[in-house]
């Protein structure tokens, strides 16, 4: 069950040598095009961002000149959007929610995979199977019962839903990870006096730091990015996030673009940075449900 | 461990178990199950999300003749034809990086980019690329198509084109470093032998590495429609409002539209659980595709 995944890294050397065979000018050609053609790709890709600097930085005049040079929109963006507080209320709610999906997934992966007990296979089954439940389908009724816990205008009523949504995969990948842990280790911890608790909370917990930094990343990007849930769940403007600020803004149509691509750039920031730090995480939580 | 006999020991343990997994069945329980029951159930009433009257299954006859919903699936339909692109340009793009272009660490990390991006910014952006005064045209021009200066949000058609166009884009990156990964774990020696066989590239891809990849292929190519029907939300938000008409409307926005534009919750319920139905054949057929790989 573990989630083992290869990287390049150790394949790099491998695959060098056996290109040698064919003639020398041939591949040296098909290289230096292949080498173009990523560059073209890369440039398409990294589009979105160029575009969102270089608007930024001009007046909405000089953004449909072509040219110029400007901090104004800069300027402008704090009136336009409360961004020091949007991007704070994104990172309580990112933080709200990831806490309670690493406290909850990692003793339910821990009690699947080394606690079992009458049933827990089905339990275990009905919270994967949960993984299946696209949140469009739960928010009407979802919308209901928080309004009616009158949380729709704190942040608990979106840390809630973000929580459950994120738990069922979290579980999945704690168990798997549990399950590779050898029962002797905890045999042993247990014959020398250490209960489940403590066990879980000085053995395993420790050891899973991996598996629990990949779950805390795929949920940040995923959390930040949200527009869907924060629009309904955090109907106080003064708890929005800084996702749902600027998803309300564009639906506007009347905000100049250069400072819309301003506050487009600092929603960004914080994932891309995130991102550029735990590219290797990510991409295990990406592929983590490919291997069994 | 489960079946020995009942010690204190076990039974202990058994406590330790129940206690330590009820959190997550609680919440998972509480947040989505009830919800979902309650959906199924809200469905077949005519609600307002304060009082409900009892309709029963004929709701949903109700909707499945009504052309407006086809309109709606149609959408989803011809999204779906993009997921094939969304397959192959990744799978030519890995099978590139894999070779070890030069700097293709660089190349990877600007191609897996997208991802860490919301939806919203993506969204934000592609509105100005197919706007009339925008890059596309720009770009049409500099090629001599100039006399095109398409305004494609503002089609019917075109619309959903363009948010077909922007979802390829943004799943270039994770379908890559699926593909890539799966390049990693493959072996070598069959590709060795082949080469030395005088095998060429496009025979050693075509019959070697693709097979070999048929597993990420297959996650890929799920991961792609699942976005697909549920990940477009924001993007089409942001970019066109499920309009023009109900040009770029999809189930999962019209779910959201008829709750919570229209104040219809029965009919958006409704809605919601027929997405969960598509959503549930489509991880069934994936846990079979699965089954039979071993």
């Amino acid at each position: 069950m573990t989630a083992t995944v290869t990287t390049h890294e150790d394949y790099e050397h491998a695959s060098v040598t056996g290109l040698s065979i064919r003639p020398r000018r041939q591949l040296r050609i098909g290289r230096i095009l292949m080498f173009l053609l990523m560059i073209v790709i890369a440039i398409v890709m990294f589009y979105p961002f160029w575009f969102m600097i270089s608007a930024s930085f001009k007046t909405q005049a000089q953004y449909i000149a072509g040219s110029g040079f400007s901090l104004d929109s800069w300027k402008k963006l704090a009136e336009t959007l409360p961004v020091g507080q949007q991007t704070m209320n994104s990172i309580i709610v990112c933080a709200m929610s990831i806490a309670i999906i690493i406290l909850v997934s990692t003793m339910a992966g821990f009690a699947f995979a080394k606690l079992r007990y009458r049933r827990s296979t089905l339990v275990f089954l009905m919270i994967i199977a949960a993984m299946l439940i696209p949140m469009q389908s739960i928010i009407i009724p979802a919308y209901v019962n928080i309004s009616k816990l009158n949380l729709l205008t704190t942040y608990f009523g979106a840390v809630i839903i973000y929580a459950a949504l994120g738990v069922p995969f979290a579980t999945f990948l704690m168990t798997a990870y549990y399950r590779s842990l050898p029962d002797e280790l905890l045999e042993a911890a247990l014959m020398d006096g250490l209960g489940y608790g403590g066990i879980f909370l000085r053995i395993a917990l420790p050891l899973s730091i991996p598996a629990i930094v990949t779950i805390g990343v795929l949920q940040f990007i995923q959390i930040w990015g949200d527009l869907l849930i924060g629009l309904l769940f955090l109907q106080n403007p003064a708890e929005r996030t800084i996702t749902v600020g600027l998803g309300a803004l564009s639906a506007g149509r009347v905000t100049e673009i250069p400072v819309l691509m301003a506050g487009s750039l600092v929603s960004a920031i914080p994932a891309v940075i995130v991102y550029l730090i735990f590219q290797r995480q990510l991409v295990k939580g990406l592929v983590a449900g490919i291997s069994k | 461990m489960a079946s020995r006999a009942q010690s204190p020991l076990v039974r202990s343990r058994n406590r330790a178990g129940v206690l330590m997994s009820l959190p997550a069945f609680l919440l998972v329980a509480f947040a989505l199950g009830i919800p979902i029951i309650q959906a199924a159930y809200y469905s077949m009433t005519n609600w307002n999300g304060i009082t409900a009257t009892w309709i029963g299954p004929s709701a949903y006859w109700k909707e499945l003749t009504n052309p407006t919903f086809w309109r709606v699936i149609e959408n989803n339909a011809l999204l779906l034809l993009s997921v094939p692109v969304a397959i192959i340009v990744p799978l030519g793009i890995a099978a590139i990086l894999n070779e070890r272009v030069y700097g293709w660490r660089f190349f990877r990390t600007v191609y897996f980019l997208p991802t860490a991006v919301s939806w919203v910014v993506i969204g934000m952006v592609a509105s100005r690329f197919f706007a009339k005064a925008g890059m596309l045209n720009e770009l049409m021009a500099y090629v001599g198509l100039g006399w095109i200066k398409t305004d494609m949000l503002s089609n019917e058609r075109l619309a959903l084109l363009a948010i077909g166009i922007t979802f390829v884009w943004s799943m270039i990156g994770t379908n890559t470093i699926i593909f890539l990964t799966g390049m990693a774990t493959l072996d070598e020696s069959t590709h060795e032998a082949a080469r030395v066989d005088g095998a060429g590239y496009v025979r050693i891809f075509w019959h070697i590495t693709l097979p070999q990849l048929k597993r990420f292929i297959q996650f890929a190519f799920v991961m792609t429609v699942i976005s697909a029907f549920t990940a477009l939300f924001s993007l089409i938000f942001v970019m066109t409002g499920g309009g023009p008409g109900y040009g770029t409307t999809t189930l999962e926005f019209f779910v959201y539209q008829t709750a919570f534009a229209k104040g219809a919750f029965g009919t958006g319920a409704l809605l919601g659980i027929i997405l969960f139905f598509i959503m549930a054949m489509i991880g069934l057929a994936q846990l079979k595709l699965l089954r039979t790989d071993d």
